[in-house]
């Protein structure tokens, strides 16, 4: 157990090293020249210089790499172009911004899915519930989540006017971290976090139906069945049982999720980190550009690894080697 | 006596006859009829619709006053209205649809081919090929999606033909992934070692018996890929990066979006965001007739 976890360890450490490498490659050809803006600012020559070598772009192309590894181990990600202030400072806040939308709609998603994917499957085959379920489902699962965003702003916030469509917090609202236990954060948090749900829950429903379709037919349900059990709790035991491929399709999901949610940080003016990483690429910000992708390429290997892991625990079956 | 493996298990089927079965079968399934009806619906609108279309997609239309004509409800000479730059809604919309159509078509096939040849390759002869392919996928799959597409565009050129490059550099590693899976399972049948005894080559074992049987699989992935791609294109027009030279319906909603008018322009709004409902939940509906097809388990008894 402690061999494997080690192994799956070294392996993340390997692919967020090749992810890194492929993204610096990939900014380094970048045709535009950076100080390009801010040579508009009218700054000198010796000062441009002297910004060139603070933010690590001069030298060869393997030396810039070289020492752009380095201070990543460190944890310097350098200075945002725009902001003039480390790119850390500008991410951290946005971090948690992203994750009050993600994780709550991530949860929330999966849960109503499976709710709903469990009557669903162990609807009459062939039967309207069943039909309708899926079809429901398939046609909602094919709607970008941008016209998502666009229904719910158009429907509650500028038709009915129960929701604000933008940001985070009325001006002049509570600043800081208290800011996220106030009234005026969860009424404009209500949008967002819908749009995530709607975006996320079919592919959980359909998922979780499927799983009970191929469970109910198996020996066990026919036992418990035959206990006399209620038809509920027979369905609870296929559901249980459904579960397992939808917990490991969840973590992986879950960095999707945050990639996804850059759409939906848009159409709100939400500020998280995918709405930054747009930002930042077209006012041609790189270095907070790369590390927003950085962080988001990380998530995702963190939630592969912890799939992995809570997999092994979840089903006995599965032997650590 | 011993049992001779007649001629028809060692001379395997056809491609042709099995993606004909493969296609028979989804048209029994009800969801699917409609799927496939909506998409002829818009494959003959991507033909015809740049005709159709009243205007120039970018012209800016006047009142008889001699003013910009912008923001106008529909009406008899516009039937869909005007935008916030006095273009003709209809004709965007209807030039749509060839844009959203290519990149689909175009990136699919293009992902459909790449991960059926690492796919077979991989999983048929395993080894050292099958290590590098999984290696790479293991860091493939670890790119998050369009945060990627939304830098690479940006640093390429936003052009419909990186458009298409950047999606099929996304979408050949889960394709690949599955298709090697299946064919693993392929290998193992006993008419493929039956074939091998009979002195078959690895190319005519490929093509009639592991191709045939795995033809499912590639389509369901093919059609899902057709529904990423022209996501993955609205979203990244939507978002301002897509080509700027075509109208694409992502492009509409962002210049609805970012001129403001979003929650007025009703006119602007609704037709490109159902087009695009309409297009990728068809796309969905075809996938998953053929999900049900390569999963025994959940097809009815």
């Amino acid at each position: 157990m402690r061999a494997y976890i080690l192994r799956r360890l070294a392996q993340s450490v390997l692919v967020v090293w090749a992810v890194t490498t492929i993204m610096f490659f990939m900014f380094r050809v970048m045709p535009a020249d950076p100080t390009a803006i801010l040579l508009e600012r009218g700054l000198t020559d010796e000062a441009r210089q002297a910004l060139l070598e603070q933010w690590g772009l001069t030298g060869s192309m393997w030396d810039q790499y070289l020492a752009y590894l380095g201070n990543l181990i460190q944890g310097d990600f350098g200075s945002s172009f725009f902001y003039r202030k480390p790119v850390w400072e500008v991410l951290w806040p946005l971090i948690v911004n992203t994750l009050w939308i993600a994780i709550p709609g991530l949860l929330l998603g999966a849960a109503i899915g499976a709710a709903i994917g469990t009557a669903v499957g162990w609807a009459r085959r062939g039967g309207k519930l069943e039909r309708s379920g899926i079809f429901l489902a398939t046609v909602i699962r094919g709607v970008p989540n941008f016209v998502i965003g666009i229904a719910l702003l158009t429907i509650f916030s500028s038709t009915l006017g129960w929701f604000p469509g933008f940001g985070m917090g009325d001006p002049g609202a509570t600043t800081g971290f208290a800011r996220y236990f106030t009234l005026d954060f969860l009424h404009h948090l209500a949008l967002p976090l819908i749009a995530v749900i709607i975006y996320f829950m079919p592919e959980n429903l359909l998922l979780m139906r499927s799983g009970v379709v191929e469970n109910r037919t198996e020996d066990y349900i026919e036992l418990v069945r035959a206990k006399g059990v209620p038809q509920r709790r027979v369905a609870w035991h296929a559901a249980r049982n459904s579960m397992l491929p939808l917990i490991t399709w969840l973590f992986p999901a879950l960095a999707e999720t945050i990639a996804g949610i850059v759409v939906i940080e848009i159409v709100f003016s939400w500020p998280g980190v995918g709405r930054e990483l747009v930002l930042a690429v077209t006012r041609q910000d790189y270095p907070l550009a790369q590390a927003a992708f950085f962080l988001l390429a990380v998530m995702i290997v963190l939630a592969n690894l912890a799939a992995d892991l809570v997999y092994g625990k979840l089903d006995p079956r599965v032997v650590y080697k | 006596m011993t049992q001779v493996p007649d001629q028809g298990a060692i001379r395997g089927r056809s491609l042709f006859s099995s993606a004909r079965d493969s296609f028979r079968l989804l048209m029994e399934d009800n969801f699917a009829v409609v799927g496939v009806a909506i998409l002829a619906i818009f494959v003959l609108l991507a033909i015809i619709g740049p005709w159709l279309a009243p205007y120039e997609p970018f012209k800016a239309m006047m009142t008889e006053t001699g003013r910009l004509n912008r923001l106008s409800p529909p009406n008899a000479t516009h039937l869909l209205g005007t935008t916030a730059f006095g273009n003709d809604v209809l004709s965007q919309f209807l030039h749509g649809f060839r844009v959203a159509l290519i990149v689909g078509l175009v990136a699919a096939l293009a992902v459909g081919f790449i991960s059926t040849v690492f796919g077979v390759l991989s999983g048929y002869f395993g080894g050292y090929v099958d290590d590098v392919l999984m290696r790479l996928t293991d860091i493939a799959l670890s790119i998050p999606t369009l945060p990627f597409a939304i830098v690479a565009v940006a640093l390429l050129g936003p052009s419909i033909e990186n458009i298409i490059l950047v999606i099929t550099i996304l979408f050949w590693r889960n394709g690949a992934r599955i298709i090697r899976s299946a064919v693993l399972t392929e290998r193992e049948r006993i008419y493929v070692k039956w074939a091998r005894a009979a002195g078959a080559s690895h190319f005519h074992i490929i093509m009639r018996h592991i191709l045939p049987n795995i033809v499912r699989i590639v389509f369901l992935w093919v059609t899902m890929s057709v529904a990423f791609a022209i996501l993955t294109e609205a979203s990244l027009s939507f978002l301002g990066l897509g080509d700027p030279t075509v109208v694409s319906w992502g492009q509409m909603l962002n210049t609805a979006f970012s001129s403001g008018n979003l929650r007025t322009a009703w006119w602007w709004v609704v037709p490109p965001s159902l087009a695009l409902v309409l297009l990728v939940s068809s796309l969905y509906l075809i996938g998953r007739a053929y999900e049900e097809q390569t999963n025994p388990r959940l097809r009815r008894r």
